[in-house]
């Protein structure tokens, strides 16, 4: 018969390759302050896995200013999730790369933020300057820190936050919110791209009198990097902020990684990973959580959501787009 | 009081005076300097304030400075090939290849020791890419066969996700398997129905992705092309051969795309359809004769011919009797896919109408309507996990000797058939096609072997067995049994 060759190659196919067991990677594109967070909870996802499933998960977390990193996966960074600091970031890469669906705010609970946070000031210890609301920010002489709100979105909060005291001043007008929230930057020495990186200038080189910062970094500042050296002073007015989260879906499934990333983000919702988040000082949306850490999160006399602003659309378009109201205030 | 006490009084009182006036002079200094230590102090403190901004923003320009580096032209050698890409990615051009070397050898004893050996199935280097960001391009010759061809040659615009115009020479939008990049085909050889649908022809199209991306369509307008063939083919290469133009389009939906379930995910479920009423041309002269038949050859899995029309068998060159075209060719092709997990399902059927014609003798045409069918159903099974896909799937490791990893070991199975209208055979002599020669139906069970070295090399071993009903000078033309083995590198 003529087909020897064949039957050596159906030899070696019968001998052909083991059955492993199932080891994937997850890369989690985030925003800056995250770090501690993730590191916490990417264990824990890892560990309930594994027991679940058996597979090995290791998430790779990238951390960045949330426009910078929104930036980088619309220009290819392949990630599978991102966990950003507002909905218009992931809106940004549904449309401009549609990698994922534009209505993927809708496919997991609370509009996809797993928690909340706000926007508070970090000062001092002591307060020298008594810095106790939005106002005394503007004085002279007074120098306040606060990232970019280019590539940071953090800063965007910060500066949304301004101009929402701003806004409730009697007599407020548009142009009034906008001539404080000017003077606020002119006493701006440094914008940093990012949220951690206004904490190392305000923490570690010591620059500035005050930084707005989200609460968890707050927190963070004050526990763990300079214990002792500062307060956290709860302004009568700040955003109430919503980060999101979502799969990143075309390159989860290039990727093969669909079901882990959907699951790693499902989990974010779990009463171990809540705990987790009310831990690292995110507003954890878990009702046991939020009552067990109820202690650590004061009540802020004014929160304001992004639907005063009209939406991330419309704030992004008339305040941080080129050309916007940002870039009329601030000149470097 | 005598001089000498008035002069030790008045001495007395000057040293005392001058005493007061040195210590009322000491106190004012030392005021002075207080209040200039204290404005120095300021003006230090402020100093080492504005040095402290300064060395942070010299921080900051270099970490900007890094970032823009590395925003600079990339140059990439990576699993999808060699890139060159801008800073901002909107313009990227990549050099790829896909180079597929078989081996066939048939079991059986009817087909020849002739079809048994090694070819280049596939040799395609080939440049494509994207200009200011939305405009994409392809260029990829063949020279596997023994022939130099292009395969695709194409520009397109995606001006929306809804709206993208494409033009030159690609895959006709008809068929599913057919449409799946050919690296991600699980057998070696394209099923039954991608031989009744279009392959590559020179035309344009429109395309898009509606309802959120759970709906995409393609409407095309080309020069045409002969079931599963390619316009290169044509008896004028890629040129229009008929002075007709296909039409030619597909619906295919995702209905649960962006569901919530992972397990409806990857369910798609279209159709394809083409139009077109071509005349093909069977000429005769005093000395010779010659034929545009614009018919097919249809091929059995081991791509030995299964089917043909009749060619000219005339003793005579006054007539050309070759079967030709003559009018309507409408296809229609339902399809689906199913993934899940390492589980993957394509399914398809096609069905051609063909209206034909075929100069009898001198005085008798005769005329038909043929209508031809195929179907498919093909499963696979990534045994080491992968998520299966249409297309683009990534293997979970690398099989290199000595290290952990076994790449990605797929295993595939198909059932798929084949049925030629009756009426090709009828008439005796006068028939469409040779029935003894032509089969009437045939039907295949196949299964194979895929192992993904890597992303990149993969090596293939398919079995086919195919039952022919007819096809023989009497009785039924005996099983083909076909192992075909493809090593293939992707990059």
């Amino acid at each position: 018969m003529r087909f020897k060759p064949a039957l050596l190659l159906a030899a070696l196919a019968l001998g052909a390759g083991p059955v492993l067991a199932a080891q994937v990677t997850l890369l989690n594109v985030s925003y800056d302050p995250t770090r501690e967070l993730y590191e916490q909870y990417n264990r824990a996802f890892a560990s309930y896995w594994k027991g679940k499933t058996g597979d090995t998960v290791t998430v790779r977390q990238s951390h960045g200013g949330s426009g910078k990193q929104a930036r980088s996966v619309i220009d290819g960074l392949e990630a599978d999730v991102v966990t950003l600091a507002l909905a218009g970031d992931i809106d940004a890469i549904a449309k401009n790369a549609r990698l994922l669906p534009e209505n993927w705010q809708k496919r997991l609970a609370d509009n996809s933020t797993p928690y909340t946070s706000t926007i508070v000031f970090l000062v001092r210890k002591g307060n020298p300057k008594r810095l106790l609301d939005w106002n005394d920010l503007v004085r002279p002489g007074v120098s306040v820190i606060t990232p970019n709100p280019k590539t940071s979105g953090g800063a965007r909060w910060n500066y949304l936050a301004a101009w929402a005291y701003a806004q409730r001043q009697p007599g407020a007008t548009p142009a009034s919110a906008q001539a404080f929230v000017g003077k606020l930057y002119k006493n701006v020495p440094v914008l940093d791209s990012g949220a951690r990186g206004s904490t190392t200038t305000f923490v570690q080189r010591g620059i500035g009198d005050v930084l707005l910062a989200w609460e968890n970094e707050a927190w963070l500042a004050l526990n763990e990097l300079g214990p002792g050296s500062y307060d956290i002073v709860y302004p009568s007015v700040s955003v109430l902020a919503e980060p999101p989260v979502s799969v990143v879906d075309k390159v989860a499934l290039r990727h093969g990684t669909s079901k882990v990333a959907q699951a790693y983000l499902q989990y974010l919702y779990s009463p171990e990973a809540q705990d987790i988040i009310a831990r690292n000082y995110y507003r954890p949306r878990d009702a046991a959580a939020a009552t067990k850490y109820a202690g650590q999160f004061p009540k802020i006399a004014t929160l304001v959501t992004i639907a005063d602003f009209g939406g991330w659309g419309k704030a992004q378009a008339e305040h941080f787009n080129d050309g916007g109201i940002f870039d009329r205030i601030y000149a470097p | 009081m005598n001089l000498r006490n008035l002069s030790i009084a008045a001495l007395a009182s000057g040293v005392t005076f001058m005493a007061q006036a040195a210590d009322q002079s000491a106190e004012q200094s030392a005021g002075a300097t207080g209040d200039t230590q204290t404005t120095l102090e300021q003006r230090l403190q402020r100093a080492e304030e504005r040095i402290k901004v300064l060395e942070r923003r010299l921080e900051l320009a270099d970490e900007t400075a890094t970032t823009a580096a590395k925003a600079a032209p990339v140059v990439k050698a990576a699993p999808a090939g060699l890139s060159i890409s801008s800073g901002d990615a909107a313009t990227v051009i990549k050099l790829r290849g896909n180079l597929a070397v078989d081996a066939r050898f048939f079991l059986d004893q009817n087909t020849p020791s002739t079809a048994d050996g090694f070819l280049f199935r596939r040799v395609r280097p080939y440049i494509e890419g994207t200009v200011g960001g939305i405009y994409d391009f392809r260029f990829m010759p063949d020279f596997g066969g023994g022939r130099a061809i292009v395969q695709d040659a194409y520009v397109t615009a995606r001006f929306k996700p809804w709206l993208a115009l494409q033009a030159g020479k690609f895959k006709g939008p008809v068929g599913l398997e057919r449409l799946q990049p050919d690296q991600y085909n699980r057998f070696m050889e394209l099923g039954f129905p991608s031989g009744l649908v279009p392959n590559r022809d020179l035309g344009i199209q429109l395309s898009g992705t509606l309802l959120g991306g759970t709906l995409s369509y393609a409407a095309g307008y080309f020069n045409g092309t002969a079931d599963g063939g390619s316009t290169d083919a044509n008896a004028t290469p890629d040129a229009d051969n008929d002075g007709k133009r296909d039409w030619e389009g597909r619906l295919f939906a995702l209905p649960f795309a962006n569901s919530d379930s992972f397990a409806l995910r990857g369910l798609g479920i279209g159709v394809g359809a083409s139009y077109v009423n071509s005349t093909g041309v069977a000429t005769s002269s005093a000395t010779a004769v010659s034929a545009t038949s614009l018919l097919p050859t249809y091929r059995t899995p081991g791509q030995q011919s299964l089917f043909s029309y009749r060619g000219d068998t005339a003793s005579t060159t006054t007539i050309n009797e070759a079967t030709v075209a003559a009018g309507v060719r409408r296809r229609v092709s339902p399809q689906f896919y199913y993934y899940v997990g390492p589980f993957g399902l394509l399914g398809e059927y096609a069905q051609v109408t063909q209206q034909v014609r075929r100069q009898i003798d001198a005085t008798t045409t005769r005329y038909g309507s043929l209508q031809h069918s195929a179907w498919q159903v093909s499963a696979s099974w990534f045994l080491t996990g992968e998520e299966a896909a249409y297309a683009a799937f990534t293997t979970r490791s690398s099989f290199l000797p000595g290290k952990p990893g076994s790449g990605a070991i797929e295993l595939v199975a198909r059932v798929q058939g084949i049925h030629f209208d009756d009426e090709a055979f009828s008439g005796g002599a006068t028939s469409f096609a040779n029935p003894a020669s032509s089969v009437h139906k045939a039907d295949a069970l196949g299964f194979g072997l895929n192992w993904y070295l890597s992303q990149n090399f993969k090596w293939q071993l398919d079995y086919e067995v195919t039952r022919f009903t007819g096809g023989a000078a009497s009785g039924d033309r005996p099983d083909e049994r076909a192992a075909l083995t493809r090593f293939a590198l992707i990059f």
